[in-house]
């Protein structure tokens, strides 16, 4: 029972030790792969700033200004004028509607032989 | 085999075998092991189960690395522009104590960096120290290039450095900072005395965690205004040139000029003579804007009403000194017309109607007396005399014999605009709740209706139509002033130092601006150097650019100008 238990025990001892130094080369590897990943980051980041501080350098006005100026005479473009802007109350209301039910009476009775000037021009005396 | 086992105990007597004794006995020895054992692995196994319990503190972790690219928040403008953002760069060090031959690490080094001194980097790298600065602030390529080298004990380390995307554009707003990221002038440095440096310190200011700091400035507006600086500088052939513009209900800066400026980029250059910013710490006797002023306190004051009379007829006598008008009327003029024609006799008999304690208690009162609460450290007291004899009211009334600065100046129009509160200018955002905590009433609403009619009159009539001529339609008015300037003791007709301070849109005020050009020349023969051909004419072409960008529509209506007017005087 004791030869069994000891054999138990060695093999079991093996076992672990080999678990062990696996798990600590792992540990190793896990830290090393961190560490690498921090520095990608850290180089990222760094580059990312660089990236975010060029982007700022072209949305400044004072980068785009001599661009446009320099396509001034290409693309035909000047600093807008006072008298380009409109007003909402400059722009005229919209025309009336012709009133097309007067017009389809005037029509019905002039198929029907009644010319309203008729009796307008009899009324005047003009024949 | 039989033996006898006599224990202490002599009347029991046992008899077993030797073998089983001995059996026996390991047994109980292998039993007493494996409980050993057993008790040994178990608190082995606790420990690990409760090693495993504990959570790590990764507050602390990495602070050594952060302590140097400790940053510093970005400054946005208004529109969430950046003004300024912090980059990563690489720094050269190298530890002499690890360097094998200095010979061969100054010689390489100096292959790529050729800049550097031999004897100073040959000194730099000899000795036992464990850790010394190479060279600041190198771009990744450089990095890339001395890596390759080899050379041992000399290394990289990540920096943070404060970047200015818009270059000197804004430099007299956002200061600068030097090579260990501590601001050393303007917002920069206003913002390390409240809160940056103590984050720093306690290593909080890491990575990009830092909120924004938002200031009030309109990158647009203010590139506008630099540049119509920069051309007033050219065009005039003036020694310097400044300007700044604020909204008048909440007091925020939306821009602020002075020339000649430095890079911020480069600190180095902020320490070149005569680039401080005219603005706050540069104190000028103001000239006839001041005028502004005595007509705002003595309408305020009830001493004088806008129908009032003045008589100008003749020069006021002050013992031997008669003070006159430049290109004077010699007439008897309403206020109107005093304010108009910038005559110097009619604003001392304004002044002389308030009288004069009352005149320098309302200097007082607008903060003539003091610094402008203000954020930017670069500030200069302004020197305005505690008394005022007879003929120091009546030449401080158009703004000889007293200096302040043009933040005074254009913090005192924005009040007289705005209805008649005083409102301290800030760099920060404010809101109109928030600037309506500040408020402090210094002239009347109705003051303040007179004196804007007075502002747009001066435009459309006065010394301010060159100005009105680029701003048309964007109902702009404002004041000229030319000071002369003292030399050798006399004031001097040839150097001037002009301004204009000016409001618009006028029916319904938002921005107040300032604009100083110093010492101009004629732009061509027909042109004079009084301040409406410069001054005032840069003015009018900021606002012509600026105008749209701020929301303000033109609008030619000769009804608006007509509303202006005082019910008095229709």
């Amino acid at each position: 029972m004791i030869r069994n238990l000891n054999i138990f025990l060695l093999f079991s001892s093996v076992l672990m030790l080999s678990g062990v130094y696996a798990l600590k080369f792992a540990i190793e590897n896990t830290a090393s792969e961190r560490t690498a990943l921090i520095a990608l980051i850290d180089s990222q980041e760094g580059d990312l700033s660089l990236l975010k501080a060029d982007e700022a350098v072209l949305n400044q006005p004072g980068h785009i200004d001599p661009i446009v100026k320099r396509h001034q005479l290409a693309l035909a473009i000047e600093p807008v004028k006072q008298e380009q802007f409109g007003s909402f109350t400059a722009i005229p209301m919209r025309p009336a509607k012709p009133n097309s039910a007067a017009m389809d009476s005037l029509f019905l009775s002039l198929e029907a032989g009644i010319d309203p000037i008729d009796a307008i021009l009899e009324l005047e005396g003009i024949e | 085999m039989m033996s006898v086992t006599a224990d202490d105990l002599g009347s029991t007597i046992a008899l077993d075998g030797g073998r089983k004794v001995r059996g026996n006995l390991t047994q109980a020895r292998i039993r007493w092991m494996v409980l050993a054992l057993v008790l040994g692995f178990g608190l082995v196994g606790g420990r690990l189960v409760q090693l495993g319990m504990v959570v790590p503190d990764t507050t602390i972790e990495g602070q050594a690395r952060d302590a140097i690219t400790a940053t510093r928040p970005p400054i946005l403008d208004r529109n969430g522009l950046e003004m300024a953002v912090d980059i990563r760069v690489p720094s050269l060090y190298a530890e002499p104590r690890r360097i094998i031959d200095v010979e061969e690490a100054v010689r390489k080094i100096r292959t790529v960096l050729p800049d550097l001194s031999e004897p100073w980097l040959r000194d730099r790298l000899t000795g036992d120290k464990g850790f010394v600065w190479v060279q600041r602030e190198l771009s990744p390529a450089i990095e890339d290039r001395i890596m390759r080298l080899g050379i041992p004990g000399v290394e990289f380390l990540t920096e943070s450095k404060r970047f200015y995307p818009g270059m000197s554009e804004a430099s007299h707003i956002l200061g600068s900072t030097n090579v260990d990221n501590q601001g050393i002038a303007g917002i920069e440095r206003h913002m390390d005395g409240e809160n940056v440096a103590l984050l720093q310190e306690l290593g909080l200011a890491r990575g990009n965690a830092l909120a924004p700091v938002e200031l009030s400035v309109d990158m647009r507006v203010q590139h506008v205004m630099h540049e119509q600086l920069v051309d007033a500088m050219s065009r005039y052939q003036a020694i310097a040139a400044a300007g700044v513009m604020v909204d008048i209900h909440t007091g925020e800066v939306i821009a602020l000029a002075s020339l000649p400026d430095f890079d911020p980029n480069q600190p180095a250059t902020a320490l070149v003579k005569d680039s401080f910013n005219r603005i706050t710490a540069g104190i000028f006797e103001p000239g006839s804007i001041f005028k502004t002023v005595t007509l705002a306190g003595a309408l305020s004051s009830g001493a004088v009403t806008i129908t009032d009379q003045f008589d100008a007829r003749f020069g006021i006598r002050f013992g031997r000194f008669t003070i006159d008008d430049f290109h004077g009327k010699h007439r008897i003029l309403s206020l109107p017309e005093v304010y108009k024609y910038s005559s110097n006799i009619g604003t001392i008999r304004v002044m002389q109607a308030m009288g004069k304690e009352a005149f320098r208690q309302f200097l007082t009162s607008m903060g003539f007396d003091a610094r402008v609460p203000f954020e930017l450290p670069e500030m200069r007291l302004p020197t305005v005399p505690k008394e005022l004899s007879e003929v120091g009211a009546a030449t401080a009334s158009f703004g000889h014999g007293l200096s302040v600065s043009p933040l005074h100046m254009v913090a005192a129009y924005a009040a007289f605009v705005n209805g008649g509160n005083y409102v301290p200018p800030t760099l920060y955002r404010r809101d109109q709740a928030e600037a309506e905590q500040f408020y402090r009433r210094v002239i009347t609403e109705r003051a303040s209706a007179q004196i804007r009619y007075l502002m747009r009159l001066n435009a459309l009539e006065g010394s301010g139509s060159q100005m009105n001529k680029a701003a048309l339609g964007y109902r702009i008015g404002g004041k000229t002033g030319t000071a002369e300037k003292v030399v050798d003791g006399r004031y001097s007709a040839s150097k001037v130092t002009n301004f204009f301070g000016s409001a618009f849109p006028l029916d319904n005020p938002r921005y107040a601006m300032v604009i100083m050009v110093d010492e101009p020349k004629r732009e061509n023969p027909q042109s004079g150097t009084t301040a409406g051909w410069n001054a005032g004419a840069v003015t009018g072409r900021i606002v012509q650019r600026v105008a749209p960008m701020l929301g303000i529509a033109p609008d030619f209506s000769p009804l608006i100008d007509e509303q202006l007017v005082p019910p008095e005087l229709r």
